[in-house]
């Protein structure tokens, strides 16, 4: 055997080596859609994140008060700058530094269905996600992360909705989701919805940011933040559709995001989830926050003149004690910014 | 081989094939979503043999004075193009085997000289009815398929691959998830990408490949139509190989190196219709007799009557019966066309069978045409609404298409192009059949006036239970049949409400 035979058959070794490797790699991980059944447990609770240090519970370490004033459950403020007003909502909150501690991992969660222009209230007001990204940084997150699971093709929904260009803009990133980012999940609490494909990063965020746009539905009657979440759901989506009332309040009794910002600067009042007409947006200029997805949910009907009570899932959620759907008993700041 | 003979550009002709073939996959992988002003299609636009087809059928665009060029330069450099242009002879080069000379006998060899004037017919006949199944053998458009099909789902899932291996390295994961974004939609996709039939485009290359077996460059020398069209040019040429009779000692050793049979006569003719002036024939030549050179001696194919007769029967054969298939009349039900597609007949006259559209395509929608539009219409796009839908926000496939075959439209006029209509099969829908909730057509269908509504229905189940059912219904008039309804319906296998096509 000469050199050059001698090289050849070694090549030819490799490259069966190397594709027998890789085979072997890809059946081990199952081409990164492994969902075997077995469901991962985790805990999340609704509100800022337990403190790093054993300080006082829910306080800012830095803050140098003793006795903070009482924060309310509701920030609602109202203004002609999405942006202003959503730093306005989360400062009546506690400001940003409540939710994220200096070298905090975050997760915002807007919502992308699929891809529309901004003005079409489709998705979430890139401005106001690009303003949260900014506060987090500002209190010293070390990364601020933003995704969601649009229906249609993850590249065109996040560049039309403007969303990944005024999230790159303010210092985050843009991240599309793979099979390997989800995890099956244990809903220890659920009735309908017992375990579902979820996306590992909320759970090992540091702060879960729920972002959604408010928005009718035709099976939900609204989309608010609760509805929003289906956008960390992986697996076939559809199957949610049958007893969504009761999987979508399943779904929140696990995820319970630390802050929630409604975004209602523009809202969709017909054709939705997906719309596509001028005529169908109303520009309500407000921003709704809080710390817990029904309360939020809850002032968010009114802004389409509905009451809590007229969304099915929503009853359930405050029969069931998610979180508490009645206005009248939430401390409830309101403002212009 | 003398020193003093390797001179010229032939010697660089490797890296005229280095360049043109990487160049040719980098424009490729740039026709995604949303498609720059680069021109992407530019080998398959210039590619005389569709150029010709699309003339033939009415359809001229500008950019076709890169097919013209193409199609005079054989006059002065012969199937120079083969040797130093075209990224599927560059392949077909290197898979074949180093041994030079051809394994078949001298009657094969003769026999097979025919070939070309036999694919030049068939073509022409074919191209006469106006059917464009014979570009399906184009080598452009047949590299095009068989990346779009093969090598870019390959690397979709090497990518996955490697990033599921990085993934279980915790400190890598972050790095992982930003190169996944950053090549989101341009080599890796949300669902790897799947193309029916892939196993037979690997047949059909492999095939081509393996014709290397029988003689170096089988494919080139003998069946490719675009190399026997450029060959027909060729025949005219008045600038071609020229060998110095005085000095021509008649060792053979141009006829033994020569990839493509162009030598001839005693050695002291050429070939021209297959003649790619790679010169190895020169670099072989003991005395260097041999130099490029006008008024070249020619030794051209000329066919018998018989020969002429029979190739031309096989066209006409082959034009008729495509013309006349059964599929052209009775179209499938399910057969959808992308959005700016040409009636029936035009699309399969005009279509090469490239796979552009489908490469570009951001949701795998479309797909190769297999049995739905008959054998003249293998490989024509497709929606496969199971595997993706129209993308509103997507408008490319008639962009990329090099022969207007799908039509480029405005992004505004696609998305009140119809495609097709949303039926909903009623004994299958889960809110029809099963008194459940669902809805996800009518949440998801993108027309701004929504072309699926719905109606909340008193029904008393089966089992006597009383509900109210939100169930949906297709507004005909506003459906585009853009099929995201087909595509996320939750019941399995086959959606409960599809889309079909439509007559115009």
């Amino acid at each position: 055997m000469d050199r050059r035979d001698f090289c050849r058959v070694a090549l030819g070794c490799t490259v069966i080596g190397c594709a027998g490797g890789l085979a072997g790699c890809a059946r081990l991980l199952e081409w990164s859609a492994s969902d075997t059944g077995a469901a991962r447990v985790a805990t999340m609770t609704a509100g800022p994140p337990p403190s790093a240090e054993p300080t006082a519970a829910g306080v800012p370490t830095s803050t140098p008060e003793p006795t903070p004033p009482p924060l309310p459950d509701l920030a609602v403020y109202r203004g002609d700058d999405p942006a202003a007003n959503t730093r306005a909502a989360v400062v009546a909150l506690g400001g940003m530094e409540r939710f994220v501690r200096p070298g905090a991992r975050v997760v915002v969660k807007p919502n992308i269905i699929t891809g529309r222009d901004p003005e079409l209230a489709t998705t979430t007001n890139p401005q106001a996600v690009a303003e949260v990204v900014r506060m987090a940084l500002e209190a010293g997150a070390a990364s601020v992360v933003v995704f969601d699971r649009p229906t249609g093709d993850p590249r065109t929904s996040y560049t039309v909705s403007g969303i990944q260009a005024a999230v790159e803009a303010a210092g985050g990133s843009m991240k599309t989701l793979s099979d390997r980012n989800f995890e099956r999940f244990e809903i220890p609490a659920g009735r309908e919805l017992t375990s579902w494909p979820l996306v590992t990063d909320v759970f090992e965020a540091d702060t879960f940011i729920n972002m959604p746009i408010g928005k009718t539905h035709g099976l939900a009657g609204l989309t608010l933040s609760m509805k929003n979440l289906m956008g960390i759901m992986g697996g076939a989506r559809g199957e949610v559709h049958q007893r969504f009332h009761q999987k979508i309040v399943d779904l929140a009794t696990l995820v319970q995001p630390h802050l929630v910002i409604l975004d209602a600067y523009r809202i969709m009042i017909r054709n939705g989830p997906t719309g596509g007409k001028l005529e169908d947006v109303a520009t309500t200029k407000t921003v709704v926050a809080g710390t817990n997805m029904p309360s939020v949910d809850a002032y968010g009907t009114t802004l389409f003149g509905m009451q809590p009570t007229d969304l099915e899932y929503l009853r359930n959620a405050g029969e069931q004690g998610v979180g508490g759907i009645d206005l009248e008993a939430l401390v409830i700041q309101e403002g212009t910014a | 081989m003398s020193e003093a003979s390797r001179r010229g550009l032939h010697v660089y002709r490797r890296w005229f094939q280095l360049v043109f073939l990487p160049l040719f996959l980098a424009l490729l992988t740039l026709t995604v979503w949303p498609l720059g002003s680069v021109f992407l299609g530019a080998f398959l636009v210039g590619d005389p043999l569709i150029a010709l087809n699309s003339a033939m059928n009415g359809v001229l665009r500008p950019e076709m004075w890169l097919a013209v060029v193409m199609l005079l330069v054989p006059l002065a450099v012969g199937r120079a193009f083969c040797g130093y242009v075209c990224p599927m002879g560059a392949i077909v080069e290197w898979a074949s085997p180093k041994k030079r000379g051809s394994g078949l006998s001298e009657r094969a060899r003769e026999r097979w000289r025919r070939a070309p004037v036999f694919v030049l017919l068939v073509s022409a006949g074919m191209l006469l009815f106006a059917s464009g199944a014979f570009l399906v053998l184009d080598p452009l458009a047949t590299l095009t398929r068989t990346a779009t099909t093969l090598l870019f789902p390959f690397a979709d899932r090497m990518l996955r691959l490697a990033g599921d291996l990085a993934y279980l390295v915790p400190a890598l994961r972050d790095a992982t998830d930003a190169v996944t974004t950053t090549l989101s939609g341009r080599l890796i996709y949300a669902e790897p990408r799947v193309y029916a039939l892939a196993f037979g485009v690997l047949g059909a290359f492999a095939g081509i490949l393996a014709l290397n077996l029988a003689e170096p460059r089988f494919w080139c020398r003998h069946l490719c139509p675009l190399g026997a069209l450029l060959g027909l040019m060729g025949r005219l040429g008045f600038r071609n190989r020229t060998v110095d009779a005085e000095a021509c000692i008649s060792c053979g050793a141009c006829e033994r190196v020569c990839p493509l049979d162009a030598v001839r006569d005693e050695y002291l003719a050429t070939d021209t219709s297959r003649c790619q002036l790679c010169l190895l024939c020169a670099d072989a030549c003991p005395t260097d007799a041999i130099a490029i050179g006008t008024r070249p001696q020619k030794s051209l194919y000329v066919p018998s009557r018989r020969t002429f007769l029979a190739g031309a029967a096989a066209g006409l054969l082959a034009g008729f019966f495509t013309f006349t298939g059964h599929a052209r009349r009775a179209l499938d039900p399910h057969l959808v066309r992308p959005p700016g597609a040409r009636p029936e007949d035009d699309l399969l006259a005009l279509c090469t069978r490239c796979g552009q559209c489908m490469k570009v395509c951001p949701t795998n929608v479309l797909q190769p045409s297999l049995s739905k539009s008959g054998v003249e219409g293998f490989f024509t796009p497709e929606m496969d609404y199971r595997i993706g839908s129209c993308d509103w926000t997507c408008a490319e496939c008639g962009k990329v298409c090099p022969t207007g075959a799908i039509m480029p439209l405005a992004l505004a006029e696609k998305r009140t192009t119809v495609l097709g209509r949303a039926y909903i099969d009623t004994t299958r829908c889960i809110p029809w059949a099963d008194y459940e909730s669902c809805l996800v057509c009518q949440e998801l269908c993108p027309v701004p006036e929504k072309a699926i509504v719905f109606t909340e229905d008193a029904v008393t189940t089966p089992e006597g239970a009383d509900l109210v059912v939100k169930r949906p219904h297709v507004v005909a008039e506003r459906c585009i049949g853009c099929g995201v309804c087909e595509w996320h319906c939750p019941v399995p296998r086959e959606s409960a409400i599809r889309v079909r096509g439509l007559d115009a």
